[in-house]
């Protein structure tokens, strides 16, 4: 090993020494890992799909035969007071009902103005009532026995990428990016807290008074910032079953995340003072680095904006390529756009605590 | 001739518009112990940086070893031992990790921690956290990594600041080792005794400038009062009398007073450094 070399790897191997012995960190990173590992298997990993209706008007059973197979689970009621009281109470999961008033085939059949209420809770989303509001017109006209006025369009359905009907995204998916998030955020703060040690005890300069050059020392921290982040990312990605078909697009884009997180935490180790102030810049990072991992728990939500933010890179890497199989070819304008913020983020954290420590 | 081991030529430096330093010229033989004293703010430290490389120099030269600082600062500092005011050690790792890590730093494969931890009087807590040691022992760790690589130039900066007598003792115990060795010390203290015990020369340094630069006996030779205090017993009366050495009949008066029954104390009334430092800077060290 070279001179240099032989001088970063003990920095790193000094770094990685003090990490080990910072209790605080190494309880929090235990037991951040077994708690993500924990939560992950605890959640479920496939989504109910299905309707649970209550229906007022028994009569009306057969038209719904067809529909039930479709995710509708029908539960008869006598009267529209035990409808009622079952959604508010939650019983068998029924949290929608329709109430048929009495002899509502024939007044449809014969013209005669009828209505049918529709009861939700408040946590129905719109798009449940407006379907409910639907099938309530089909049952019309399946009653009367006459067509809809106009005439219904055929459709093709095309799926891009993988067909997830049936088979829709778990909400232990949707969590999987927000763990790795996690987990690296944590290593960004254990890097900050070295780093602003050394400025604070001025262990720096005494490293400096030897052979060592600033570079090495900067080098050093951030191999080390890197190895911790990158190292406990995987982990957990194995813990969870993430690698599937595509392990290596999944350690490419954890690698760069964690180059990226050890940029800032050079950033946050250089503004820090103490653990209160590491805290505090390293939650000015990690708000807005969030929302990009809390946006994919809610498909198709993501803003625009969202995808400026330096983390939706990350993010929807691992996305795609847990969920929906992507290959790296696939990916690759993510992973540019990805590479570009680690540079941004390392080379601003090396010139932010290369001024620090050149300052002491 | 024999180059000298620091040659230090109108060194200057300036934090913003601020002047720290103004000028410094000094040089050092092997061998040599050179005390800088001065107060608080007066250019000490900032000097000592940029001699050890951690700043550069605004303006002026500095030679160490035959090399140029900070031109060839990694072969200087392969060489150098410095002991820092800020006891900056690694508080989570043992007394023997700390020297191992330095150790390597230096490029050194075979250190001898053990004897390195006999030197300095901590044998037997080598192992045990850095966190756990007292103030002294701190500071004993200290110059035993100044130490680790057989320094041909040491910086020492307040290296007995706040330490116990017995602690300072063994510390200066230390410094004469290293320049009985051949080792040149650089030393900046507050405390007049220790430049006054250590120091072949010392350098009042004031506002950035070295205002004098001599032997500490040639100050108080210069600077001080040439006159012995004699105190005798006198019934239940203590009698004083300051006989001046320059006067003509100075012999006289002392044997006459030596050859007194109860005689208790005679002392010379010799300057000390610090009453040479307020004649230069006008104000005591603080």
């Amino acid at each position: 090993m070279s001179g240099r070399a032989a001088i970063i790897g003990s920095i790193v191997a000094k770094d990685l020494r003090e990490f080990t012995r910072d209790r605080f960190y190494v309880v929090i990173t235990v037991v951040g890992l077994a708690f993500y590992i924990l939560i992950f298997w605890v959640l479920p990993d496939t989504v109910d799909e299905t309707i649970e209706l209550g229906i007022v008007q028994t009569g009306m059973g057969e038209f719904f035969e067809q529909t039930a197979e479709q995710g509708l689970t029908i539960t008869p009621f006598e009267t529209e007071e035990q409808l009622r009281n079952a959604i508010v109470e939650g019983e068998d999961r029924i949290s929608v009902g329709l109430s048929f008033p009495d002899r509502f085939v024939e007044q449809v059949a014969s013209g005669m103005p009828t209505t049918v209420t529709v009861y939700v809770t408040g946590d129905v989303p719109p798009e449940i009532r407006n379907t409910l509001s639907a099938i309530v017109t089909e049952l019309g006209f399946l009653a009367s026995g006459q067509a809809p006025l106009v005439t219904q369009p055929a459709e093709a359905e095309v799926v891009l990428g993988v067909d997830r009907a049936g088979d829709q995204i778990s909400l232990r998916e949707r969590m999987r990016p927000l763990f790795a998030f996690f987990v690296l955020v944590i290593e960004m703060m254990a890097l900050a807290t070295l780093v602003a040690s050394e400025i604070q005890t001025r262990t720096v300069t005494a490293v400096l008074a030897t052979p060592a050059r600033v570079s090495d020392f900067l080098a050093a921290k951030g191999i080390a910032g890197t190895l911790l982040a990158f190292a406990q990312a995987v982990l957990l990605m194995a813990a969870i079953q993430s690698f599937g078909n595509r392990p290596g697009t999944l350690l490419l884009a954890l690698l760069l995340g964690s180059v990226m997180v050890t940029g800032l935490g050079l950033i946050a180790g250089s503004a820090g003072r103490d653990f209160l102030s590491i805290v505090f810049w390293s939650m000015l990072f990690l708000i807005p680095l969030m929302i990009p991992a809390i946006a994919t728990m809610f498909p198709g939500t993501a803003a625009a904006w969202v995808k400026a933010i330096p983390s939706w890179p990350l993010v929807d890497i691992i996305v795609q390529a847990t969920t929906f199989d992507a290959a790296f070819g696939e990916l690759s304008g993510q992973f540019a756009a990805l590479a570009g913020w680690c540079v941004v983020a390392f080379v601003g954290g090396w010139w932010v605590l290369k001024r620090k420590v050149v300052a002491l | 001739m024999v180059e000298p081991a620091i040659e230090v030529s109108d060194l200057a430096f300036s934090y913003g518009t601020t002047r720290a330093v103004d000028g410094v010229s000094f040089s050092a033989e092997p061998g040599e112990i050179i005390g800088l004293l001065g107060p608080n703010g007066a250019g000490k430290s900032t000097t000592i940086k940029m001699l050890t490389g951690q700043l550069p120099p605004d303006r002026g030269s500095i030679r160490i070893l035959g090399k140029n600082m900070p031109a060839d600062r990694e072969a200087i500092q392969s060489r150098m031992g410095v002991c820092f005011e800020e006891k900056n050690l690694y508080g989570a790792m043992s007394g023997v990790e700390n020297l191992r890590f330095f150790g390597k730093l230096f490029g050194i494969k075979d250190l001898d921690t053990d004897h390195l931890l006999e030197r300095v009087g901590l044998p037997d807590r080598g192992g045990d956290r850095v966190s756990t040691y007292s103030k002294g022992m701190r500071q004993r760790l200290m110059m035993a990594r100044v130490l680790l690589n057989k320094p041909d130039v040491l910086f020492l900066d307040e290296p007995t600041d706040g330490l116990d007598p017995v602690s300072s003792r063994a510390v200066r115990a230390l410094i004469s080792q290293e320049a009985e060795r051949g080792a040149t010390v650089v030393l900046t203290t507050h405390d007049m005794m220790e430049a006054d015990v250590l120091s072949n020369r010392v350098a009042f340094i004031n506002e950035g400038k070295i205002l004098a630069l001599d032997t500490p006996e040639s100050f108080k030779l210069k600077y001080g009062r040439r006159s012995v205090r004699i105190r005798s017993r006198n019934g239940e009366h203590v009698d004083e009398t300051i006989v001046e050495l320059d006067d003509k009949d100075a012999s006289e008066r002392i044997r006459e007073a030596v050859a007194a029954a109860d005689l208790l104390t005679i002392h010379t009334e010799e300057a000390t450094l610090e009453d040479v430092f307020v004649e230069f800077a006008g104000r005591g060290l603080q």
